[in-house]
């Protein structure tokens, strides 16, 4: 029954706020109600107006009055305090499951200020920020990345309670915001097909005997050895400067192979993703194969992005 | 509460600005201790914010609030009734201030704050001070606002703009819900202030305290005439009568208590006046002889005053309709009669002898009472407020040995000389006169305006006042108090700085009538302004008032006047919906018919860049419109709406004209 009310309403929402790329908040989409600080003050001028009533006090009555006037007055201001006010998208950086997905927003005033609009995801601390008259403020909202594929933000809250805190005025707005979450790198053996551009037709698919052109580990560092292979987290340790240190992956570009792999297509995908991000460090060209998709070899960082979000789409559909 | 919980910046300066104001008004009747409470406090307050000392822990919080209880209990006697309610009110008002850290600490201050603006109206609600309390108001407003403002840049002065801004814009609403929310009586009956020093008549009446009564410049009522106001020297304002003499003292019979109606006859022309009267804590009230009033629980007693249920103890307004000529008691009633010649078993055995004389030689009352004001008028009177001390036989000494005082002499002496000659007779006191107010046209009379005076039963005649005071100084009921005194310098001789000294002083005259003026216009429209005010009113604007008519008006002018509010905060006829983005949308709904949906999150550029590869013919026309848009949006490039729809009608021409199979569904 309460899913059911919660997704029809969600149906209405899709309906009366409709996602979309930048979001004007209008009459239509913003809701207002009394907080409970708004509930607590038309306590406190009910006892007001049992004083002015018991006391016949008419200065009584008048500051009561004045004060439920602002109340209600407070209603346009508060609602004024988020009408027109614009939300953009401002894009979002790709992560790697359990890391914090990083959502860019622009808040664009096109007339007046607004103060103090909190932003964020029910459930989560709300961002305040303040939006000068005329101009632009950003925010980052963040959203854990718990699965791979495209994270779909949601509808986000934009809410004012100002100036009084007597009312709050919100609106649910979908900024049609998608976060590309890559899996996550685990490290493990080296799934490849060496040289697979021209033995692919011989040898098949076929994983190669571990060891001979793997990661070996480290060794210490020697003048002349590549600075990009620096080991600098063991550095930083304390542990003097180490190299990482590959065992000859020379002569052909390596093939990383999903089907080399066993087990869990999770777990596949994360060693996947682990050896494109090693590869592409080392900048070594490589190539990516995965069921019914293949990634000539190349290097740069498009290769490795092309690569990632191959692996992070991987079986999910769109 | 979202957000931190601790309080900004600017709202905890805007509640200890607050706390002055909110206090200030209090302080004439609060005890001394709350001071030194409140300023120790808020020292200790201002340390914290510049951390330079820490929060009271759960002991100093526990003893100081013992020891306001205790200074509570010591100042006021009780910890229960209106006075140590307020006082004890404020001590929490400022202890919370001290001890509060979250946001929800500091709402309840602010809440706190607004209760003790409202408990400083029971105390004194004149206009100066309904005006002053404005101040507490905004800044208690603005310390709310303050509790919103996430940002280190708001100013202090700005967030009190916006709270004066928020309350400017609530008084239309405010007047229409004052005019029409109705008044009912109280719902239970509470203490009130006990600590007002009110002067005025008492039931007794001993020659000094008219005296000290002389030396109030203080208000005791006003009177507004319909039609012409009668002369100066009829306004012979009637509050009580006194009719048991103890040798020193003349006060109230036990009798003049019980609610018996005298008889009387309506005769002549009626006054119709309304007075509004200052809270005097007696029941009594001022009126003209003989009077009747519409005012509800109010009634005439034995002795023709008017006298309310309970006492005045705010301001009144009622409306009195007097015969000046009706003759009150003609038959006369044998008790009435006697407590009006009761006299002391013994003492000032001149004045009777005296009594009986007159007596032999005029055996018409009518005669016997000329005599005596004749005599007061040919012998060697003085009126003065610095009247010789009087021996144990008072009424002898003054007759015939010093011969100097003021109205209460004169009235007591001859009061006691009737009776003596067996007429009987009773002291009246009240008001006499009082100061014309010609921008307002009203009477306003003043505790110094005090009088006393007597009235004198003849058969058939019934009771007939007479003024020994005018044989005397005629110039104290012809002009007042100070021209009688003359040379004496006796008049408000304890208020040196009273503007009423100085009204030969043209412009300060003109000045403190006028402020008279304004304070009386605030008393009867504002705060008089109850039960029978909102009905007389609002009859006369509706002709038939009811609970519809009530309802219906505060909910259509509310509603009109939020609609006027809005319509000018939100100004639509100046709304300019981002042009520039309008056409954008327009752009990329033309693009969609067109098969190319633009991606969450892309930007201008690349969109079109797409676009132009899925649309290769028209590629051109759409980077020209990317580009403008871009450049007006991002770029330094002014704001040109006519440029970019320029634009976008040449792709429109380019486009074919509806590609109906790759329409979105």
């Amino acid at each position: 029954m309460r899913q059911q009310l919660k997704q029809r309403w969600q149906r209405w929402l899709g309906r009366r706020i409709p996602p979309a790329a930048s979001v004007r908040l209008s009459q239509r989409r913003i809701f207002i109600v009394p907080t409970r600080v708004g509930l607590a003050f038309a306590l406190a001028l009910l006892l007001m107006l049992l004083t002015a009533i018991n006391y016949q006090n008419s200065l009584a009555y008048a500051l009561t009055f004045l004060l439920a006037s602002v109340f209600i007055v407070a209603i346009l201001h508060t609602y004024r305090n988020l009408a027109g006010l614009m939300l953009k998208a401002a894009g979002a950086r790709p992560v790697f499951v359990g890391e914090q997905g990083q959502l860019r927003l622009r808040l664009e005033s096109s007339a007046r200020a607004h103060q103090a609009i909190a932003l964020g995801w029910p459930g989560t601390a709300y961002q305040t920020r303040d939006v000068p008259a005329q101009g632009v403020s950003e925010c980052e909202l963040s959203l854990p990345a718990l699965r791979r594929g495209w994270l779909r933000a949601g509808r986000l809250r934009v809410e004012s309670r100002f100036p009084l805190g007597l009312l709050v005025a919100w609106s649910w707005v979908d900024l049609d915001q998608a976060l590309l979450v890559y899996p996550q790198p685990l490290e493990g053996e080296l799934p490849l097909v060496a040289g697979a551009d021209d033995q692919l037709d011989e040898q098949g698919m076929r994983a190669l005997g571990p060891g001979s052109e793997d990661f070996q580990g480290l060794k210490s560092y020697q003048p002349g050895d590549s600075k990009r292979r620096l080991h600098w987290k063991a550095y930083s340790r304390g542990q003097g400067l180490l190299v990482k240190d590959f065992a000859a992956l020379s002569g052909r570009d390596p093939w990383l192979d999903f089907e080399a792999l066993t087990g869990d297509v999770e777990l596949r995908l994360s060693l996947l993703c682990h050896w494109v991000l090693q590869l592409s460090e080392r900048q070594q060209p490589f190539a990516l194969r995965l069921p019914g998709q293949l990634l000539a070899p190349a290097s740069g960082e498009q290769h490795r992005d092309a690569c990632l979000r191959a692996l992070a789409l991987f079986g999910t559909p769109g | 509460m979202s957000g931190p919980a601790v309080i900004p910046r600017i709202s905890l300066t805007w509640l200890l600005v607050a706390q002055l104001l909110v206090i200030v008004p209090h302080l004439s009747h609060l005890p001394l201790w709350i001071v030194g409470l409140w300023l120790g406090c808020a020292a200790w307050r201002i340390q914290i914010l510049r951390m330079r000392a820490g929060y009271p822990n759960a002991w100093v919080k526990a003893g100081l609030m013992l020891g306001v209880a205790v200074g509570v209990l010591l100042s006021r006697g009780s910890l229960i009734g209106l006075d140590a309610g307020v006082v004890l009110l404020v001590a929490a008002f400022i202890l919370k201030l001290l001890e509060m850290r979250t946001r929800r600490d500091a709402l309840v201050v602010i809440f706190l704050g607004f209760f003790v603006v409202v408990s400083a109206y029971l105390f004194d609600d004149s206009l100066l001070a309904a005006l002053f309390s404005l101040l507490p108001v905004t800044a208690l407003l603005a310390a709310l606002i303050g509790l919103q403002q996430s940002g280190v840049a708001a100013q202090p002065w700005a967030t009190a703009r916006l709270a004066a801004g928020l309350l400017l814009q609530a008084v239309p609403l405010m007047l229409l819900l004052f005019v029409f929310f109705p008044r009912m009586g109280p719902l239970w009956s509470l203490p009130l202030p006990s600590e007002r020093a009110l002067s005025g008549l008492a039931e007794s009446m001993a020659p000094a305290d008219i005296a000290e009564l002389s030396r109030s410049g203080g208000l005791a009522f006003r009177a507004s005439f319909t039609g012409e106001v009668p002369p100066r020297e009829q306004l012979y304002w009637r509050a009580l009568t006194f009719e048991h003499f103890d040798g020193r003292r003349w006060s109230q019979s036990a009798f003049a208590r019980l609610p018996l109606a005298p008889a009387w006859e309506k005769q002549g022309e009626p006054l119709r006046y309304s007075i509004l009267m200052q809270p005097s804590s007696q029941s009594w009230l001022f009126a003209l002889d003989v009077a009747e009033t519409s005012l509800e629980n109010t009634r005439q007693m034995s002795d023709y005053r008017l006298q309310r249920g309970r006492p005045v103890e705010r301001t009144l307004l009622y409306q009195v309709t007097s015969w000046p000529a009706a003759v009150r008691e003609p038959a006369g009633s044998s008790d009435n009669l006697r407590r009006a010649l009761q006299l002391p078993e013994d003492g000032d055995p001149r004045s009777r002898a005296w009594g009986a004389e007159l007596k032999r030689q005029y055996p018409q009352p009518e005669q016997l009472v000329q005599a005596v004001l004749g005599h007061f008028n040919r012998e060697p009177f003085g009126y003065t407020l610095r009247p010789p001390r009087l021996g144990l036989n008072s009424i002898d000494d003054f007759l015939f040995e010093t011969r100097n005082g003021f109205c209460a002499h004169y009235a007591g002496a001859m009061t006691f000389v009737l009776r003596a000659a067996g007429i009987p007779a009773r002291v009246v006191a009240g008001y006499q006169g009082g100061e014309y107010n010609p921008g307002g046209d009203y009477v306003q009379v003043r505790q110094f305006d005090a009088h006393a005076w007597v009235e004198y039963w003849q058969t058939g005649k019934g009771w007939v006042s007479v003024d020994p005071t005018f044989q005397v100084a005629p110039e104290r009921i012809e002009q007042g108090l100070e021209e009688a005194l003359g040379d004496e310098q006796s008049f408000l001789e304890d208020s040196p700085f009273s503007p009423l000294r100085y009204r030969q002083l043209t412009w300060l005259n003109q000045l403190r009538l006028g402020w008279d003026n304004l304070n009386h216009g605030w008393q009867r429209l504002v705060l008089g302004y109850q039960g029978a005010q909102q009905l007389q009113l609002l009859q006369r604007w509706f002709g038939r008032i009811d609970a519809r008519v009530l309802a219906l008006s505060l909910v259509g002018g509310g509603g009109l006047l939020l609609g006027l509010l809005a319509l000018w905060l939100f100004k639509p006829w100046r709304r300019e919906r981002d042009p520039q983005q309008r056409l954008f949308q327009r752009f990329e709904r033309l693009l969609a018919r067109h098969a190319v949906q633009r991606q969450p999150g892309e930007g201008a550029r690349a969109f079109a860049e797409r676009a132009s590869l899925a649309l290769p013919v028209q590629a051109q026309v759409i980077q020209d419109f990317a580009a403008a848009f871009e450049a007006q949006r991002y770029g330094g490039d002014g704001v040109c709406p006519a440029a970019l729809r320029a634009h976008l009608a040449l792709l429109r021409r380019a486009l074919p004209w509806r590609s109906a199979a790759t329409r979105d569904p």
